[in-house]
């Protein structure tokens, strides 16, 4: 879209520059800008910081693995360029497509609580009269705490034999589940996992959002007779679609990046960063790490990491395009 | 005095810019001047006693060694890549070794700096395992995994198993008699398992073995008999019943040793320190004896040299100084370093008994173990050609059919090596 708009703008340019009647020439604008930027030079050298980290920390790499993705290097030898080749080894690797599946659940076993609590939450807060800031605070305390030391303590709390949860589930006379190791059950501990800590964080975002709704709407609703619970259907869901959308957006990005939770969960199993037993927490970032820096396949690593972008943007349009379509359709 | 806002914010650039010309400058002059010898190795790879000893008899060396916390070889990788700053001397863990072989030309080979001369004093599997297929020495060895069966002489007493480590080693020398003894254990004991889970007892079996996963013409060789030998050695105690399941290592895993419902488990000398862990008041309970089916190796390091070393022919009196027979006894009284040098086995250090095993002396098992890990080629894709095996197998314990676990294994080794570029039949 971009580059379709450039020729035109260009033509403008062409057309309109001799018609005018007092032009500034644009030298003369290319020299009043660059005076504009000398004379702010503390203001840009002040921001400058920021920017060259980000460069070379931060853009650099990412140009450097897109140059990667296309050569075959461990890291130490000599790098040679490979085409399309691995791309091409990922499309037949069945633990890509696996790592892909197992994301994919995890997002939306994670996802959908998530934002459904984050919601409640957020509408109970805000209909609370007293103790609201210790509320915000606490809901938002698991966003801070470290994501490791939780992954190992879900591990102690979901492991087979000594685990509360299968304790629990013993003494109402269920039976023991083998949380850690079978596939459904590792899905589950890192589902959790990411709800725990992010169900805090969406919340403040909704409450944000609850508190920008005029509360006449409320109060014509019960006068016209509404309970809490048509009012929360009709004015609360619909007036929050865009914060709504921002969270969708969000938990896709970060959810497509998995990583941490099973990394830490599943370290003890044997192949190292592998996703535990029978690959049922391997993530896509996960299974990155494992060709990366287990294998030292520099090349391919990157051809995932490049895949996992693609997946992400893929997902946000198509959440994009759902939630803003049904914008479109309520606001007519 | 009054600062203007301008002022003070070209003082403050002017200062940071100082402050950043004066860290360059500083490196820069740093590399420059400094000769000394620099050891990188990770917490616990060698004794840091050694080291200051190794710096006081080497004074023109100026000894520096660090220890680099997180992922070593990603460090290590890291720093070669810049080719800046690289170290004179470098640890190597075990699992590590074989994929530098193919960037060996990085190193200094060890033999024309007069390895060979050596090579009578240090374990012959050991030493091989610091090789390339072209002959080229890269790593010099630190210490070793020999295995061994820790057991709770006492659970063993109560199930009418032998307590004593001779007979335990005599009895329990197959992998068929072991397992007779784990449904006899689980007949006498509810509960209890001999064996922890099949990853550990595969991977035991394929450490017993003298072919991998790869042979040396680069072919994949991960769906012959030997892997599939070590496959069904673990689905047999899977359907004795007298596997646990437990991961290995996990919470439950550390209960179960506490507890006493996970009486064996056969790993290498240092896993000694695992398992008084998980489990310190069970101090004098303990034995170990010879594990079934044969010694293997688990783990243990080498020292290497790379090319941008300064003084290599130092570097190299360095390291073989550090890794003499008697700096080895010292490592394994202060950091538990299981020797390479079997003259090390002789020597007072290591024939005192061993207070969680009830006063034994473990060398009489780990010795003739170490003298005994068989000699197995190990290709740099090894680990990513075995690791789907791992998988596949604690899917097993969780219930998958071994049948198809194992044609999942085999399919995904065969992607694994494709990738790689090894030959696949």
């Amino acid at each position: 879209m971009i580059r379709a708009a450039e020729p035109t703008e260009r033509a403008a340019v062409v057309t309109v520059a001799p018609q005018a009647t007092r032009p500034l020439p644009a030298q003369a604008r290319r020299r009043s800008r660059l005076r504009r930027i000398a004379e702010h030079w503390p203001q840009y050298a002040a921001i400058s910081p920021f920017f060259t980290v980000f460069l070379v920390f931060g853009l650099a790499p990412v140009i450097f693995s897109l140059y990667l993705a296309f050569h075959e290097w461990d890291g130490l030898g000599s790098m040679h360029y490979v085409g399309l080749e691995q791309f091409r080894r990922l499309a037949d690797d069945p633990l890509f497509w696996q790592s892909l599946r197992n994301t994919l659940v995890i997002w939306a076993m994670s996802t959908v609580p998530t934002l459904a609590i984050a919601l409640v939450l957020a509408s109970l807060i805000n209909s609370a009269k007293r103790l609201t800031s210790f509320y915000r605070v606490a809901v938002f305390v698991p966003n801070i705490t470290s994501i490791v030391a939780m992954a190992i303590l879900f591990g102690a709390l979901f492991s087979t034999n000594f685990g509360l949860v299968n304790a629990l589930l013993h003494s109402l006379g269920l039976g023991r589940v083998h949380w850690l190791t079978s596939p459904w059950g590792m899905k589950v501990v890192i589902a959790s996992l990411i709800t725990w800590q992010w169900t805090g964080y969406n919340a403040i975002i909704y409450l944000a959002g609850l508190q920008a709704i005029p509360t006449e709407l409320y109060e014509a609703a019960k006068v016209d007779g509404a309970g809490p619970i048509r009012s929360f259907f009709s004015i609360t869901v619909p007036l929050l679609r865009p914060v709504i959308l921002f969270t969708v957006v969000v938990s896709t990005v970060t959810g497509m990046q998995t990583f941490t939770e099973p990394q830490v969960l599943f370290d003890a199993q044997l192949p190292p960063n592998m996703g535990g037993s029978g690959q049922g927490g391997l993530t896509m970032v996960l299974y990155f790490y494992h060709q990366t820096f287990d294998n030292n396949r520099y090349g391919y690593g990157a051809a995932i990491a490049w895949s996992v972008f693609l997946v992400v943007i893929v997902f946000v349009l198509i959440n994009w395009r759902l939630l803003a379509r049904g914008e479109r359709a309520a606001g007519r | 005095m009054d600062l203007s806002r301008r002022q003070l914010l070209q003082a403050g650039l002017l200062g940071a810019a100082a402050t950043a010309l004066g860290t360059v400058a500083g490196c820069s002059s740093d590399a420059a001047s400094d000769s000394s010898l620099k050891l990188w190795y990770w917490s616990g790879g060698l004794d840091p006693k050694v080291l200051t000893s190794a710096g006081k008899q080497f004074p023109k060396s100026h000894l520096k060694s660090s220890v680099i916390g997180g992922d070593f070889k990603q460090k290590l990788l890291t720093t070669f890549a810049g080719r800046k700053f690289v170290p004179d001397i470098t640890g190597i863990k075990g699992e590590d070794i074989a994929s530098f072989f193919p960037d060996a030309s990085r190193f200094h080979d060890l033999k024309s700096l007069g390895a060979d001369k050596l090579q009578s004093q240090y374990l012959d599997w050991k030493w091989k395992q610091g090789i390339t297929k072209d002959g080229v020495m890269i790593g010099f060895p630190i210490d070793i995994g020999p295995t061994g069966l820790f057991y709770r002489a006492d659970v063993f007493g109560k199930a009418g198993l032998p307590t004593d480590p001779v007979t335990v080693s005599s009895q329990m020398s197959t992998w068929d008699d072991y397992f007779k003894a784990g449904v006899e254990l689980k007949k006498a004991l509810s509960n209890t398992y001999l064996v922890v889970d099949s990853p550990s007892v595969f991977g035991l079996v394929m450490g017993q073995s003298t072919k991998q996963f790869v042979d040396e013409n680069d072919t994949f060789i991960g769906d012959q008999e030997h892997v599939r030998t070590a496959w069904s050695t673990a689905m047999t105690a899977l359907k004795l019943g007298i596997t646990s399941k437990i991961p290995d290592g996990s919470a439950d895993w550390n209960a179960g040793v506490a507890n006493g419902t996970l009486p064996a488990d056969i790993g290498a000398a240092w896993h000694a320190s695992d398992i008084s862990g998980a489990a310190p008041k069970t101090t004098g309970k303990w034995r170990v004896a010879a594990n079934p089916g044969g010694p293997a190796d688990i783990g243990g390091s080498f020292l290497a040299i790379p090319k941008e070393a300064g003084d290599p022919e130092l570097a190299f009196k360095v390291l073989t100084w550090i890794l003499s027979a008697d700096n080895q006894a010292t490592a394994f009284t202060d950091a538990a370093l299981f020797p390479s040098t079997p003259a090390t086995y002789r020597m007072p250090a290591m024939l005192k008994g061993d207070p969680f095993f009830g006063g034994q002396k473990t060398i009489d098992v780990f010795g003739p173990s170490a003298e005994k890990v068989p000699v197995a080629y190990v290709s740099p894709f090894d680990a990513q050609v075995r690791a789907p095996f791992f998988a596949e197998l604690a899917d097993v314990d969780s219930g998958k059919d071994p049948a198809s676990a194992w044609n999942d294994a085999v399919s995904q080794a065969k992607v694994a090596a494709k990738q790689a570029g090894l030959k696949v039949s």
